[in-house]
């Protein structure tokens, strides 16, 4: 829109050090009075190169790194690295290690899910409603702190299963840690979605059909919003998702309300999962095996369901040696990381599509104000570490 | 309906805060499984290096210690920078000796106000601070029984909140 430019149009930058973006990413807005013109997107200020540190860590050395890609989704990127590095080893996972990945993977999904309806509510002024959300997420790191020892960073799904046994009272913990979850999401249900401010503020504005998703590269709930009932979960299922039952809550509209409602159903439908997973969770099962130092050659590639939408992890390994032929002789080379690290470490970003093209489409399309712009850019609820990494 | 927000908004006037009062009324969670500052056993360690290798944040250092240690002819230990740790554990779990292992001192315990106190010989690893209420989490056992493939019943319970 640069050559377009009038006289009449204001320059405005937004962001990074703004309430009303999702994190550190910044946008160049081009006003008409209060109307958005057009967007564009300032990233890099979280560029940490992690692609290509990982190509320096053995295999168990980058679980570390990869849930960095989304600080408020970790164990779902767990998930996905843990997934394709076992297709490159070939090693079948132990049931039990598939529903306690599961289950971290659900509730990941949920604190995320939870941490987007504090920002949606104070996006609205609404900030009462995101003080509730924030309290039932507290309730589910604490819960991943006694599991796993930490709160925001797992390292607990690893190739091969998971690190250690769950504690002896995970069953009946879990299941509270739902139900008390599950009492403060239907509270935030009824004050947020039935609110009427909420409503006008949310309603037809930031609509995005599921033809143009699609054409967009969009996936996750913003795609299931516009109508299309799409979900890797029940489309390539991975881990033991083919096995629990579940509904995968599809909308109309598109619009920013519409997302929202999508969302909250998803929060009932993980918490479905986790009470069916967590009895298939047998004390004193197998949970782990351990892989060998060196990986054969290969490519392992996963694809998720995170709470953003489709994560894929692409990760190769040269092996220790690979024998070529040229003429009549054979070259034997050798790999620089001898089979222990990867060769190369690739993500598909879920957020960039949704701050670029997406935000360029509902801008030209419809007309959106200023005091729209953070609605629809939370309701999208892009991860800006993703688009950097 | 309004009306059903402000029902809603009255109803959690009247609950307990969710929030914390660290460190005036409460300490940091510490929880079974937490991952804390570590501890080195030096009668054990034989100075492999191992833990310096699968470090992802690079900051465990292999350093020269003064004394006799008829374990380890080369006097070398660990020292740890935990301002570059991440927590992950990798070293416990890597130590061939059973060496290394984390206790719950966690959160505000481990504040300083200079960056070069961050670093922790291993002189001073080997100790826990006197007066603190410390207790050992992580050890290598408890990796020990997925490497050799067998069941575990659990660890221990999951406490009260």
């Amino acid at each position: 829109m640069v050559g377009e430019q009038t006289a009449k149009q204001v320059e405005l930058f937004f962001g990074p050090q703004h309430p009303g973006v999702p994190g550190n990413v910044g946008f160049k807005l081009w006003l008409d009075g209060e109307r958005v013109v057009d967007v564009e997107l300032i990233p890099g200020f979280l560029f940490r190169g992690f692609e290509k540190m990982m190509e320096n860590r053995t295999w168990e050395m980058n679980i570390v790194m990869c849930y960095r890609f989304c600080v408020e989704d970790p164990d779902n990127l767990e998930v996905a690295y843990a997934e394709a590095v076992d297709r490159i080893f070939k090693v079948e996972v132990p049931e039990k290690a598939k529903y306690i990945r599961m289950i971290m993977a659900e509730f990941s999904r949920i604190a995320s899910h939870l941490f987007w309806a504090n920002f949606m509510s104070g996006g609205v002024g609404l900030r009462t409603t995101g003080y509730w959300a924030i309290a039932a997420r507290e309730e589910i790191l604490k819960w991943f702190a006694r599991v796993t020892g930490h709160r925001i960073y797992h390292s607990f799904s690893v190739p091969g299963g998971v690190r250690w046994d769950v504690p002896r009272d995970f069953r009946d913990k879990t299941l509270d840690l739902a139900n008390k979850v599950e009492d403060i999401v239907k509270d935030i249900e009824e004050a947020l979605l039935r609110n009427p401010v909420f409503k006008a503020r949310t309603k037809n504005v930031g609509v995005l059909k599921a033809e143009d998703a699609i054409r967009l590269g969009v996936t996750g709930p913003s795609l299931r919003a516009g109508g299309m009932p799409y979900d890797i979960r029940k489309a390539v299922p991975y881990e033991n998702y083919d096995k629990v039952k579940f509904n995968v809550p599809v909308g109309e509209n598109g619009d920013s309300y519409e997302r929202s409602v999508i969302r909250f159903k998803e929060i009932h439908e993980s918490l479905n999962i986790i009470r069916q997973s967590v009895e298939e969770v047998k004390p004193g099962a197998p949970y782990r095996v351990k892989l060998p130092l060196t990986a054969p050659a290969g490519v392992g590639i996963s694809r998720v369901e995170s709470a953003r939408g489709e994560y894929m992890i692409h990760v190769i390994s040269m092996g220790v040696m690979k024998a070529e032929r040229v003429g009549d002789k054979y070259v034997v080379h050798f790999t620089g990381q001898g089979g222990r690290k990867p060769y190369r470490v690739r993500l598909r970003s879920v957020s960039l599509p949704l701050l670029t093209t997406v935000l360029k489409h509902i801008v030209r399309n419809e007309e959106v104000t200023i005091a729209d712009f953070p609605v629809i850019v939370k309701s999208l609820d892009p991860c800006p570490p993703d688009i950097d990494r | 309906m309004v009306a059903a927000t402000i029902g809603k908004v009255i109803k959690y006037l009247f609950r307990k805060p969710y929030t914390r009062l660290v460190p005036e009324s409460q300490p940091p969670l510490k929880l079974e499984n937490t991952r804390g500052r570590h501890v080195l056993d030096m009668s054990k360690c034989t100075g492999c290096s191992m833990c310096q290798a699968v470090c992802p944040a690079n900051s465990i250092d292999m350093v020269f210690v003064e004394g006799n240690w008829p374990q380890n002819k080369r006097s070398r230990f660990p020292r740890i920078d935990l301002h570059k740790c991440t927590f992950c554990g990798l070293c416990v779990e890597y130590c061939p000796f059973s060496a290394l292992s984390m206790t719950d001192l966690t959160g505000f315990e481990l504040y300083t106000r200079d960056k070069s106190s961050t670093i922790y010989y291993p002189i001073d690893l080997s100790k826990i601070p006197e007066g603190a209420q410390v207790r050992i989490t992580i050890t290598k056992d408890k990796f020990k029984a997925s490497e050799e493939g067998k069941a575990e019943l659990g660890g221990g319970g999951l406490g009260s909140s």
